[in-house]
């Protein structure tokens, strides 16, 4: 095969790995600490998409305020839905909190069908992120190379964060084993609002990156990423970051791996077979490929 | 002599089923008291309680000049409680190091820190030794020592030390109550559940016998003595 | 058999009151209550098989969506008339479309095949818990809902099945399917696996140590539900006569469980009074919605109401135990002897 084809492939695929890893760290952040799949987090990059739009295409602000402004509001909203929608189950069923996420979803998403509207909007984006640069032969869009750049630059704060500040050290702590942790003087709902607001940050970056491929935001975008998010946690991970950021990558490798070799009559369901993987490993191996802290117990 | 803790008529609820009726206990200023009874006997409760892991249904618990049934856990420790629990509780994929630094998140001062590690060092060198390890890779004594320095580092005005040489081998057992007995000379206040009821009434001031959620006898030493082995005589055990 | 009704009054009660509304309503009433009746029917039958594992077992199984959907689209397929198909659906394979069986064996038929399926791949989902359980079924509610929304040959892939224009679900069929489920599922309480899924979920470690197969009592009900679901989603297919697999979906998921959770997801009385109730609000709301021109407004109250009996009454309106209107007798010599002794 022509090197050209595979470097260029890989450099794709790594974008898109960075993407998901983006993703999955959001769902996990809030997984670890609190054992739920949080079905609203679709909704927070949704919501840093529709800020995108109105502050993009109806405002003058220059480029890098619009992207700071949604970001945050992505950290907000995260923030917020915690306060809201989560804090009062708190020591309650799981099922009670993952029936509040999707309900919290719901709002969100009819919200935006309510105030803007049902369909899609274009989303205006700085013009570098429609271009692509030449490297010999091959052909790369910049969006991908800042991709890959943002993530690299946010995994490594966010270990920074996790490995080396007492913050962080107490956050792994309570994702461990959260009463000891609040009896050596951790505060739950620090750590619990914390792991919301790096979680709506997280989705606020995606949104920026998601809407590029996507030239435009609409209500029901926040699903996407929200599977894709599903996918990469469980066949990576769900105890542990590393493990989810692991997965996003494997999950952009294999959806891609798939896309080229799946015979024609089979692409369309190439999500089908992703989410039966999903299903195996959840059956198999739900710890994920790395085990961080699993310690989930199993009835049969 | 001062009191530090005050328990009074504390009712304590599983659901609808009462684990505890009623206990009132007292500590004194550097007292040692150990709880001692049966499995079940909602030891653990009590302390839980105490901690402020379980909100009580009834019942007011005393420490220093606050009323502290029904606080958060991590407010309680800022207050001056440790726990340290039964099975360790310590996290496992978290080194030494960060196993006790997460002990001071609440009151954290750079200088006092490092005072009481090099203390806790001193107390128990092999802390220093794995300092850089994940806590899940110690062994089971180990652990328990990491569990207790783990609640000493914040200079609690009362330690309470759940069942401490459960599981642990002879030696560790030994070691465990010699350590107590070093902290007690300390004049730390120490509140001590354990099974090993003889050996821990040896070392201490005063203690409590619970049963099926109920003080049955409290006293000093030598009155405890004679009372335990007047039980196992008509019980068997 | 007198306790029989006695002790059940209530339920009599709502059928007898489902009868006589039914009989009321096809007689005297307007065509958009029969339309609002009958719908609310089918939505009961829905309800009801969902009901009867996730709130026997405590697990929201996701995936029961789905099973709906193979129903419905099975059903059609084997009670359409051949021509029918080779004119609507030309793209579905040739020996599919030479099927045509009557109304009540179509339905059987998409009942047989839902169940097959989740005797196949549901057992090993059984032994999941928590977490890893609900991510498990909400999983196969997509492997489903994608593979139903590709296979052309089957189900018209995302364009619009269509079932010719009458009806043959009518206002009596699923009123008497409604009642008939209402009793099945609310007997299914007292049965030997209904006791023994409910004792899973007040207490999953008691329950193993008494010796009983949690795995298998959640797999046989499991199959019973995905039965009911595929029965409702044959009602169903055969009122509105046009769908996609997307109709059988997320919103419609959340429509019931939103008459779950308000109702009381523990007992049949509070299903039914849950679907009755939101099946009400959402007909009023979706009216406002199209006089003010505000679409979403439904779903977005009923998530707020939804929320708000999370947090207030977890047991929805009507708690943990069927209501009583006559006390149980068998209650009483039990507490006598309870005093007695203490």
């Amino acid at each position: 095969m022509n090197f050209n084809i595979i470097l260029e492939f890989s450099i794709n695929t790594l974008a898109l790995g960075s993407l998901y890893a983006l993703i999955s760290l959001g769902l996990v952040f809030v997984f670890g600490i609190m054992q739920l799949v949080n079905f609203a987090y679709g909704e927070y990059i949704m919501f840093s998409g529709y800020l995108l739009y109105f502050l993009g295409v109806f405002t003058n602000l220059p480029w890098f305020l619009v992207f700071a402004i949604s970001i945050l509001g992505g950290a907000i909203i995260g923030f917020l839905s915690e306060l809201v929608a989560f804090r009062p189950f708190r020591g309650r069923s799981l099922e009670a909190l993952f029936v509040s996420s999707f309900a919290v979803s719901l709002i969100l998403q009819n919200t935006a069908v309510l105030s803007v509207s049902p369909r899609s909007k274009a989303v205006d984006l700085p013009a570098i992120f429609n271009e692509a640069v030449q490297f010999g032969e091959i052909t790369i869009p910049i969006r991908n190379l800042l991709t890959i750049a943002v993530t690299i630059i946010l995994l490594v704060g966010l270990l920074v964060l996790m490995k080396k500040t007492p913050l962080g050290i107490a956050m792994r702590a309570a994702s461990e084993n959260f009463p000891a942790a609040r009896l050596m003087g951790v505060p739950a709902n620090l750590v619990i609002s914390i792991a919301f607001i790096i979680s709506g940050f997280l989705a606020g970056v995606v949104a920026i990156f998601w809407s590029a491929r996507s030239g435009a935001v609409e209500p029901m975008m926040g699903q996407g990423p929200l599977l894709v998010g599903f996918i990469a946690v469980v066949i990576g991970g769900m105890y542990s970051l590393t493990g989810s950021v692991l997965g996003g990558f494997a999950y952009a490798v294999l959806a891609n791996l798939l896309s080229m070799f799946l015979p024609n009559e089979l692409l369309s369901f190439r999500d089908a077979f992703m989410f039966v993987i999903v299903i195996t490993f959840l059956v198999i191996r739900p710890q994920g490929l790395i085990k961080g802290t699993y310690t989930e117990e199993r009835v049969g | 002599m001062n009191e530090v803790l005050s328990v009074s008529d504390l009712i304590v609820k599983y659901g609808n089923v009462e684990a505890i009726h009623g206990i009132s206990l007292t500590i004194d200023q550097s007292e040692l008291i150990t709880i001692c009874g049966a499995n079940g006997a909602g030891k653990s409760t009590l302390l839980k309680t105490i901690a402020g892991l379980i909100r009580p249904a009834a019942g007011t618990i005393q420490f220093l000049d606050q009323d502290i049934a029904g606080k958060k856990p991590e407010d309680v420790h800022k207050l001056g409680v440790a726990l340290v629990p039964e099975a360790r509780e310590i996290f496992p994929s978290l080194t030494v190091a960060e196993n006790l630094r997460v002990g001071v998140f609440g009151q954290y001062h750079a200088k006092q820190y490092a005072e009481d590690l090099e203390d806790m060092f001193t107390l128990f060198p092999i802390l220093k030794t794995r300092y850089q390890q994940a806590g899940g890779l110690l062994s089971g004594g180990e652990q328990q020592m990491l569990a207790i320095a783990r609640g000493l580092v914040s200079r609690p005005q009362l330690l309470m030390l759940d069942e401490p040489t459960l599981g642990l081998s002879p030696t560790y057992v030994d070691q465990i109550f010699d350590l107590i007995t070093h902290l007690k000379q300390r004049k730390i206040t120490i509140l001590l559940v354990e099974q090993n009821a003889n050996r821990a009434i040896e070392i201490s001031d005063r203690a409590y016998l619970i049963k099926n959620g109920s003080v049955e006898f409290n006293g000093n030493a030598d009155e405890m003595q004679s009372k335990i082995d007047l039980e196992s005589i008509y019980l068997g055990g | 058999m007198v306790k029989l009704w006695k002790n059940n009054a209530v339920l009599w009660l709502f059928c007898a009151g489902i009868i006589l509304f039914g009989i009321f309503t096809n007689f005297f009433l307007s065509p958009l209550m029969n339309d609002i009746f009958t719908n609310g029917c089918i939505t009961l039958v829905m309800v009801l098989g969902l009901q009867l594992f996730m709130g026997n077992s405590g697990i929201l199984n996701w995936s029961y969506m789905g099973f709906v959907a193979i129903g419905a689209f099975i059903s059609g397929i084997c009670s359409m008339p051949v021509n029918l198909k080779e004119q609507a659906l030309p793209a579905m394979y040739p020996f599919l479309q030479q099927i045509n069986l009557p109304f009540p064996v179509a339905v059987l038929v998409g009942i047989a095949v839902a169940v097959l399926f989740a005797g196949i791949i549901s057992w090993p989902l059984m032994r999941l818990s928590d977490s890893a359980g609900v991510i498990t079924q909400f999983a196969l509610l997509i492997v489903m809902n994608v593979i139903l929304l590709q296979w052309e040959q089957v189900t018209n892939g995302p364009r619009t099945f269509t079932m010719g224009a009458m009806k043959t679900t009518n206002l009596w069929i699923a009123m008497f399917a409604g009642i008939a489920v209402l009793i099945f599922v609310y007997f299914f309480r007292e049965t030997t696996l209904g006791l023994k899924l409910r004792a899973s979920r007040e207490d999953r470690y008691a329950t193993l140590a008494c010796g009983i197969n949690i795995v298998a009592v959640r797999y046989q009900s499991f199959l019973i539900s995905a039965g009911l679901g595929a029965l409702s989603g044959s009602l169903w297919s055969h009122y509105i006569l046009s769908f996609t697999a997307k109709t059988f979906y997320m919103t419609e998921f959340f429509m019931i469980l939103a008459m779950i959770i308000i109702g009381g997801s523990k007992t049949v009385t509070g299903v039914v009074s849950g679907c009755i109730i939101v099946t009400i609000v959402r007909k009023s709301l979706q009216q406002v919605e199209i006089g003010l021109q505000m679409t979403g407004m439904t779903e977005i109250t009923l998530a707020i109401v939804m929320i708000v009996f999370l947090i207030w009454r977890p047991n929805g309106i009507f708690g943990v135990k069927e209501p009583q209107i006559f006390n149980n007798p068998s209650d009483f010599k039990i507490k006598e002897q309870y005093e007695k002794t203490n």
